[in-house]
């Protein structure tokens, strides 16, 4: 298992830089220059805090003004007087001050920023944990993110030199590449002279591939956030997995060897791995047994500590793993996957249909029931069933020719016999083998390519002719090592799938897949960004 | 060489003092320079002349003419003089002319004789008028002093910033004081006035007297102060003929000296060099010169014209009608080598180059001599300082190419101080030059910095000079070529005469796309100029798109500022942009405007989703989007109505809108919801209970889950709930009311449209597996199998499976024997397997 790395791979550039900058900045800004002592959630309701200051650290979002607004005429109210900070983050923005302008706090508040945009969850992920992204461009049309995304990528240039063969396909892709070259011009020079670490960008809308992200996810690290929500890289495990009675928080990365090992794994293999863990566990723990003095004295100093907190993580998985077998191994998800996949081949569409109704009919969930309704609509390219529900769902049903451009890109393998899970053939392993992703599989040819030449059918069907690009800035300092390095940008949100799946690429070729995405997300979250109740 | 030193001049043992010219002046002077006001800026600036008029008792009737020249006497501007009479001229840092005018106004003209501004010294003056003013120069910029007619004085330290100080009061002050000046000390600026035989000090608190120290007797009235170009030193001169000096602060007496003339000087300024130890000031009668210093002798000089002194920072620039010449002490380095017989390493390097050129072997001599005494390197220094200060190129040629020479002989000479003098001296030599007539010391630019020269010639708008120095001296882009041209196109933006269109172009293709040039600042003034067309033009050539759009809303282009904004791609300054446009257009056309930017559009109906919901639902009725209408009222009847009759008014306005849209089904859907809120209220008011907005499932739900079996059926038929759904809707909710009994007469009703299996499932949910049990024998083979896995029937489910010999099931069935119990199961089912392949 957790298939290595092929010898040649190349190293990966190292992103703890971005992560003290985060950090040291973050300090520098709470409690040098405002000397915060305590963090509080933003919300719509008083502060509890009776501190002389009150420092917000906010996105500029136009709720957040009124929330604050709410909170500073309180206290004018109670003739209360206090500093009030705003800090906006990753910028502010003019219509923030408006609003504070229009509900009369405008001379009451300071405003800072915090051109904030990178964090790194993991080795290979940066997340600009903008989870709004995918809402305010793709339903709202609104841009505002683009200048942000280009002001990451300027970032990531000047710390890692310039990328020397560049792709993208949508709309904001483009744009974004557009604004960030831009950004380059304006500043050349310092980045210029640097000798580039990674060899190519590409930058894929998530309006190219609603398909993947909207399907149930059977990889480990997905189905962890499937069910339990993994929140900037790390986990609240509630009693049910921890097996005492309370909530542990977990960081999940590379770090954590036993989660490395089976996070890109096909939930199938994950618990027969685990347990052969434990049994080997067992093994070393047995060793003690007959040790002399020394060789325990040696065996406590140096193996113990590892072996216990190998210990620890191995149960916390395990626990995770059977909560998640409890939820999903039931009857009725083995039938929903069953659905998805027949729904992602295109055949016995009445059957699938009759699912989703019985799905309604028992009143299962109506985001679930949303999210299956999306999926039947994009893949019949049919927008009779979704589009009508609601208007935020037609904009995801426009044109889709997801037949067609499968059939181009042959996403649905065809397998003879069992498509064996434990040694996977393709990307298609990440959705049982019934399902290559489409965002990877573009990627994919394209890297193949090195350009979008004998796409063009493929470009045509994803309605994305003006958006396709290709750019090489020739530079003959780029070692071969960097342009074996591939930068992922994934405007709107990536899956942990899409993830594991293009890890797997990277292994297969030989490559290594870094992913900059403006959050993880999911089906629910994706779901959830749409219906105007969590907005 | 001879009379190399024919000019040179000792006071004393120790200094000497040369004068050499500069320029011969061919300006074509109208008048005497007695009968002008003149102004003389420092660091080789330009003069100001002004025939003054109002000296004389009789107000002449011709306008004066103001006259602006270079140092070397070309003329740069004239222009007639239409303002009031002035009391005194003089130049700022910035090379600005100030004229102090008797009413107390300053007015502010250009090096081109350009108006810039006005200010005025407080209203005071106005009826007091002033006596007397003096522009000098503190750290913190040029200031303006002047005395008034009621013996007062006001100053302002900054005129950049201009904060008047009124200067206390001398006590007893009934006439002019015989002389004043202003000092500089300790970043504060005073003014020290003499009043018959005693001295005063104003500081801004307090007027003090005070007494030079070792001031020789019998004096009854000073005729001229003046201070050295540092502020650090102060001369007097008595009516006895009699000159003191000493420090500024007037505590230490450096020296004095008789010269026996008691009539007032015309002019008396300090001659002395950064780190000299020699003190001495010059001082000019009508016909004759005097430098006199720590020395019983002084030098003098005869002047054959009418001239004006201007002090300097190593020296003093002496012009006339005729020539502009420089007086200074000769500097170190260059007495060392020049000195009669001077042996120092420098002279005899600079003897051993001139007898290698004759190809004389006394080079070697004189090498020998330096080498031997180890000065070689000390030499070379000398040669080159040397040649720094020299003013013919000739003589820095003959110095520097002694120092290359002596050069030669070394082995670990640095050379960046021999390069820096070459390129130093081609700058000096280029600047100095007749047309351009800035005649530059060497220490003198060295104090100035290259910056700030070029900011002088970009001033005197030569700007290819300006370039080709930067070019020459390889100064980064950003501060040097880029700086210059941006500086020439503002000032190209000013020639009216050219077409828009040429000037664009001009400046588009000198500047092409140089670093750090922006194109929106040059828009910016040429918009200031007044024309805006062209301003537009140049700011197409602006890459950066967000530049353009200040400047073009300050143009009132709002629509053409917000194409730009969005090509930006920057969403906050779209949104500055529409604002704006809010506030300048009428509703009408603000949205007109907005329906043909679908990015702006959509961040402003953003904005109002938020802030005005008016406004939203206006946009969308100007755009006939029905759709979006629709939703919005449907978002109303949420949020903004809480009666019932309004929430239904607020869908029906909303169904009204889906219709126009020709969305049939939102239509129909709105009306739904539409007749169930109603309905909905009629069973709150009938049952009591919580009905309001829950949806038809959970009515119906609820409605069974009371007992109101009727109402259910009747709800479900006018809403035509499929039947599949009421029957899964049924068989939940009477599972959770556990009513097996009503249950089972429901699943006998009629066939079951969901089939039976549900009914296992749902009540085994319920753990009731006795009743689960009933129904799965109902269910339909094809689903048999999992009926009797759902109850535990694992024996039974074999069976099936087998009988069916499905070998999907088959496994399924397997995958359930886990119990110990099912061991005889599993292999039964093995069994049938084997058989089924043998077959």
């Amino acid at each position: 298992m957790a298939f290595p790395h092929r010898p040649d791979a190349p190293e990966l550039p190292d992103f703890s830089m971005l992560k003290r900058l985060a950090r040291d900045q973050l300090i520098y800004l709470l409690e040098q220059q405002h000397e915060v002592d305590k963090l509080y959630k933003v919300e719509n309701k008083p502060a509890l805090s009776s501190s002389e200051q009150l420092c917000f650290l906010v996105r500029p979002r136009i709720k957040n003004m009124r929330y604050i607004a709410n909170l500073v005429n309180a206290d004018k109210l109670a003739g209360r007087t206090r500093k009030y900070k705003v800090i906006f983050s990753p910028q502010k923005f003019y219509a923030c001050e408006m609003v504070l302008e229009e509900e009369g706090i405008y001379g009451d508040v300071s405003c800072d920023e915090w051109a904030f945009s990178l964090l790194p969850l993991d080795v290979d992920l940066l997340s600009m944990e903008l989870p709004e992204f995918f809402r305010d461009y793709f339903l709202e049309g609104d841009q505002r993110w683009i200048n942000t995304v280009a002001q990451a990528l300027h970032l990531l240039s000047t710390l890692y030199g310039s990328f020397p063969n560049c792709y993208g396909i949508g709309r904001c892709a483009k744009m974004s590449y557009e604004l960030w070259r831009k950004l380059e011009e304006e500043e050349d020079g310092e980045t210029k002279g640097r000798r580039p670490e990674i060899g190519h960008i590409f930058l894929l809308d998530r309006d190219m591939d609603f398909v993947t992200a909207l399907c149930s996810q059977v990889v480990y690290e997905g189905l962890v956030d499937d069910t339990f929500r993994i929140k900037c890289g790390s986990v609240d495990f509630g009693p049910e997995v921890t097996s005492s009675d309370k909530s542990l928080k977990v960081l999940l990365n590379a770090e954590d060897k036993v989660f490395n090992e089976i996070r890109n794994e096909h939930f199938s293999n994950v618990f027969g791995f685990l347990s052969q863990k434990a049994r080997n566990l067992q093994a070393q723990y047995d060793r003690r047994r007959g040790m002399d003095i020394k060789q325990m004295k040696n065996f406590v100093s140096q193996e113990l500590k590892g072996l216990k907190q190998e210990h620890r993580l191995l149960s916390l998985h395990i626990g995770a793993c059977e909560s998640i077998m409890k939820k999903k191994t039931k009857q009725d998800f083995q039938e929903l996957i069953k659905t998805e996949h027949a729904l992602l081949e295109g055949f016995s569409i009445r059957e699938s249909t009759s699912y989703i109704e019985e799905h309604i009919d028992r009143q299962v969930s109506p985001i679930e029931s949303l999210r299956l309704m999306c999926l039947l609509s994009i893949t019949e390219n049919t927008d009779k069933a979704a589009g009508k529900i609601t208007d935020a769902f037609s904009s995801l049903a426009k044109r889709s020719n997801f037949r067609a451009i499968s059939k181009k890109l042959n996403l649905i393998p065809r397998v003879d016999g069992e498509y064996d899970l434990k040694v996977p053939r393709d990307m298609a392993y990440v959705f049982s083998g019934a399902y290559v992703p489409l965002s990877c599989r573009i990627i994919e040819q394209v890297l193949e390519r090195r350009s979008w030449q004998g796409l063009d059918e493929v470009v045509r069907l994803l309605n994305c002719s003006e958006f396709a690009f290709t750019d090489m800035i020739k530079d003959d300092k780029a070692s071969s090592e960097s342009l074996r390095l591939i930068l992922v940008v994934f405007l709107g949100g990536c899956t942990f799938s899409e993830i594991s799946a293009l890890r797997f690429l990277g292994r297969e070729k030989g490559y290594r897949f870094i992913f900059l995405t403006t959050a993880v997300t999911n089906s629910a979250r994706l779901m959830e960004a749409m219906s105007e109740v969590k907005a | 060489m001879d009379c190399y030193t024919a000019n040179w001049n000792p006071l004393g043992d120790s200094a000497f003092y040369r004068k050499y010219e500069l320029y011969s002046m061919d300006w074509d002077l109208k008048e005497e320079l007695r009968d002008c006001l003149v102004a003389a800026a420092p660091y080789g600036g330009p003069i100001a002349l002004l025939r003054n008029p109002w000296r004389k008792e009789k107000a002449a009737s011709v306008r004066p003419v103001l006259d602006i020249y270079s140092a070397s006497g070309v003329p740069l501007a004239s222009l007639l003089w239409k303002s009031g009479p002035v009391v005194s001229l003089g130049w700022s840092a910035e090379e600005e002319l100030l004229c102090v005018q008797e009413d107390g106004a300053v007015l502010v003209y250009g090096l081109h004789g350009d108006f810039r501004r006005h200010f005025s010294m407080g209203n005071e003056v106005l009826q007091n008028r002033v006596l007397d003013a003096r522009i000098f120069h503190t750290e913190f910029g040029s200031g303006v002093a002047i005395l008034t007619g009621a013996h007062r004085f006001t100053l302002s330290a900054n005129v950049g910033d201009l904060k008047l100080r009124r200067m206390p009061e001398v006590p007893g002050l009934q006439s002019a004081p015989s002389c004043w000046t202003t000092l500089c000390q300790d970043r504060v600026a005073h003014i020290l006035l003499a009043v018959g035989p005693d001295l005063y000090l104003l500081d801004h608190a307090a007027c003090s007297a005070v007494i030079p120290p070792g001031l020789a007797p019998g004096v009854s009235s000073f005729l001229q102060m003046a201070v050295s170009f540092t502020y650090r030193h102060l001369a007097l001169f008595t009516d006895t003929g009699y000159i003191w000096m000493g420090t500024a602060s007037l505590k230490e007496k450096l020296c004095e000296f008789n010269c026996n003339i008691r009539a007032p000087p015309k002019q008396m300024v300090w001659c002395s060099r950064p780190r000299s130890k020699e003190r001495a000031v010059v001082v000019a009668w009508e016909r004759r010169l005097m430098v006199v210093g720590d020395a019983p002798e002084s030098i003098q000089f005869v002047l054959d014209e009418d001239s004006y002194l201007v002090p300097e920072l190593d020296g003093v620039r002496i012009f006339s009608r005729s020539t502009h010449e420089f007086l200074h002490e000769v500097p170190a380095a260059s007495e060392e080598i020049f000195k009669i017989a001077s042996m120092a390493p420098g002279a005899l390097l600079l003897e051993a180059q001139k007898e290698y050129e004759k190809e004389s072997q006394k080079a070697d001599e004189y090498l020998r001599e330096i080498q031997e005494l180890g000065q070689l390197t000390q030499a070379v220094q000398q040669c080159i300082e040397a040649a720094g200060h020299e003013h013919q190129p000739e003589m820095q040629k003959s110095l520097l190419r002694a120092a290359s020479f002596g050069k030669c002989f070394l082995d670990r000479f640095p050379p960046d101080s021999f390069v820096r003098m070459c390129q130093d001296l081609r700058v000096l030599n280029a600047v100095r030059d007749y047309h351009i007539g800035i005649p530059l010391t060497y220490s003198q630019y060295k104090q100035l910095t290259i910056q700030v020269l070029l900011d002088r010639l970009v001033l005197r708008r030569l700007y290819p000079l300006a370039i080709q120095i930067c070019e020459y001296l390889r100064l980064p882009e950003v501060q040097g070529v880029s700086r210059i041209l941006a500086h020439w196109a503002c000032y190209k933006v000013q020639q009216k005469d050219v077409s828009d269109e040429d000037v664009a172009r001009a400046i588009n293709q000198k500047l092409g796309d140089t670093p750090g040039v922006s194109y929106s600042d040059i828009a910016a003034r040429a918009y200031g100029c007044g024309r805006t067309e062209l301003a537009i033009k140049l700011l197409e050539y602006e890459p950066r798109s967000g530049e353009q759009v200040p400047l073009l809303l300050k143009m009132k282009r709002s629509k053409l500022a917000l194409s730009k904004a969005i090509e930006s791609g920057d969403t906050d300054l779209v949104f500055t942009v529409l604002l704006h446009l809010k506030n300048e257009l009428n509703r009408g056309d603000f949205f007109m405007t907005l329906r043909n930017q679908p990015m702006a559009l959509s961040l402003y109906r953003q904005f109002c989703k938020h802030q005005e919901l008016e406004t939203l639902k206006d946009l969308y009725n100007q755009d006939d989007n029905h759709q979006e209408l629709g939703s919005f009222h449907i978002r109303a009847s949420y949020a903004a109505e809480e009666r019932i009759e309004g929430r239904v008014a607020a869908l029906q306005t909303a169904a009204d809108a889906f219709y126009k849209a020709k969305n049939e089904f939102a239509a129909k859907a709105t009306e739904d919801q539409m007749r169930l809120l109603r309905l909905q209220r009629r069973l709150e008011d009938e049952l009591g209970g919580q009905f309001l907005d829950l949806s038809l499932h959970d009515t119906v739900t609820t409605l069974i889950l009371g007992g109101h079996n009727k109402r259910a059926e009747q709800l479900a038929r006018d809403f035509r709930i499929p039947d599949k759904r009421l029957w899964w809707l049924k068989l939940t909710a009477l599972a959770d009311l556990e009513d097996w009994e009503e249950l089972e007469k429901f699943s006998k009703s009629k066939k079951s449209p969901i089939g039976y299996l549900p009914f296992v499932e749902i009540c085994m949910k319920q753990h009731n597996k006795y009743e689960a049990k009933k129904y799965a024998s109902r269910v339909g083979p094809e689903q048999k199998v999992k009926a009797l896995l759902l109850v535990g029937d694992v024996a039974q489910a074999a069976d099936v499976a087998i009988e069916h010999r499905n070998e999907a099931e088959l496994s399924l069935v397997l995958s359930h024997c886990t119990g110990a119990t099912d061991g005889a199961t599993a292999d039964k089912i093995q069994r049938a397997r084997a058989q089924a392949q043998k077959k």
